[in-house]
């Protein structure tokens, strides 16, 4: 009998019923929504494709594998410095601050469900504010715990980061439930090559530049009505 | 880090889920409890805005940033119930940085009646209804009125306008809720507000005086 059930631990983390809050998330989308700059299926493809190309894909699965790495050497400084490079090249502070609470709190259900002696030093790290407990590190370090590869790892953080926007796309009436899924469909190879591109990238080497979205998701900071947290 | 008690604070659109804590947290600030409140909006940052400038900017009961605001993806009931980790997260900085706290009160974004809290959430919980939505309101049940530990019914003076019959309200209330307490309230008045402060001291806080005043004694 296979008794290998790493398959379905990934789909316990990768399910939008795992507890992290990304639905509260639209990551800059309700800007570009209220702006009328997005309007269509295609729309929101591009804002997926580019953010993944020039922010998630260069930055946040280079940070989610390298502490992975870090993880499977016992090396809690490594992830630490991981955490903090990631940290200090999200230039948005409420889309950091919503990073660091997903990530803590993910780190708390893991704790919980699969206790870990480097989960626990690592929480106690991130508890004592010396280290911000960002979300794709975090997930590189459970992932890691909970038997879960790293190839994997790194495209639940990237898929789950596109259900999240399709999703509020979803809920501000810019797409409906097949042409959500069409998205999540398509976006696939997309993704799959923007993690080969970055496979190899070092922490130090890593990088992000969105300047405009940047810009969207620091206006959403201070728009009076909205419906998501980012 | 101290866990602090939490209320959690549900009901519909329009029932006077934020009126109700911009009355009772003044009742629980006389007798020096200190409260932090959480309110989620499913739309807008208006109810903590509101009960910011309230409470806070006009009253001076609390400090303007112990009232805080989340936005909830359009998912209110995901937001304190299934997936409650925004709000935790924002309640362990809270923990971290004020032990000296007494109550945290988390407004639900307003819904139906189906509303519940996550027991990681709330300790206590209240739900709010109007009599606006009909005499009807408290026997249709629905999750939030019937387990939450304190059904409201407000804007109790709008009866007679709207032709609803309180004691039919109160008949039904005490059949759906095996009689768990409910308190008719007038927020405008503030009639019944006091009752519900009293709960919250009584079976939230056990009528523990308020940690600042513990501390003055042991010094």
């Amino acid at each position: 009998m296979n008794t290998d059930s790493s398959d379905l631990t990934l789909m316990q983390l990768s399910d939008s019923f795992f507890p992290s809050g990304l639905y509260t998330m639209s990551n800059g989308l309700e800007t570009i929504f209220d702006e009328k700059r997005a309007t269509s299926q295609n729309d929101i493809f591009d804002f997926l494709q580019i953010t993944l190309e020039q922010q998630l894909g260069p930055a946040d699965s280079v940070a989610l594998s390298n502490a992975y790495d870090c993880a499977t050497n016992n090396d809690l400084l490594g992830i630490m410095e991981c955490d903090d490079i990631l940290h200090s090249m999200k230039l948005i502070q409420e889309s950091r601050a919503a990073s660091c609470r997903s990530g803590s709190q993910m780190m708390k259900c893991i704790s919980a469900i699969s206790p870990h002696n480097l989960l626990e030093q690592f929480s106690e790290k991130i508890a004592k504010n010396e280290s911000p407990g960002m979300h794709p590190v975090v997930i590189g370090v459970c992932s890691f715990v909970m038997g879960v590869k790293k190839e994997q790892a790194k495209q639940m953080m990237m898929y789950g980061f596109c259900v999240s926007v399709t999703g509020a796309a979803l809920r501000l009436g810019l797409i409906d439930h097949i042409q959500s899924q069409k998205i999540l469909h398509e976006i696939k190879p997309k993704i799959q090559q923007i993690l080969e591109k970055f496979s190899d990238t070092k922490i130090n080497d890593c990088w992000q530049f969105s300047p405009k979205y940047d810009l969207f998701q620091m206006t959403h900071e201070n728009k009076f009505s909205k419906m998501f947290i980012t | 880090m101290t866990r602090i008690l939490r209320v959690g604070s549900g009901g519909p659109v329009g029932a006077g889920k934020s009126m109700l804590i911009e009355r009772v947290v003044p009742f629980l600030a006389k007798k020096n409890y200190r409260v932090c409140i959480i309110s989620n909006d499913v739309i807008s940052k208006e109810d903590a805005d509101r009960i910011r400038k309230n409470l806070a900017t006009e009253q001076g009961i609390l400090p303007e940033n112990m009232v805080i605001g989340l936005a909830t993806g359009g998912c209110p009931h995901t937001a304190v119930r299934e997936d409650p980790s925004i709000n935790l997260a924002v309640i362990e900085e809270i923990e971290t940085k004020y032990d000296d706290l007494d109550l945290i009160i988390i407004e639900s974004g307003g819904d139906n009646v189906t509303t519940t809290f996550s027991p990681a959430l709330a300790d206590y919980t209240i739900y709010i209804v109007d009599v606006s939505g009909g005499d009807k309101y408290p026997r249709k049940g629905g999750l939030g009125i019937e387990t939450s530990d304190l059904l409201v019914i407000n804007k109790i003076d709008l009866a007679p306008t709207i032709g609803a019959d309180l004691n039919v309200m109160e008949r039904d209330a005490k059949i759906v809720r095996k009689n768990k307490p409910y308190v008719l309230v007038n927020c405008k008045t503030d009639q019944g507000v006091e009752d519900v402060a009293q709960h919250i001291i009584h079976d939230v806080l056990f009528d523990e005086p308020p940690k600042n005043m513990l501390t003055q004694v042991k010094s």
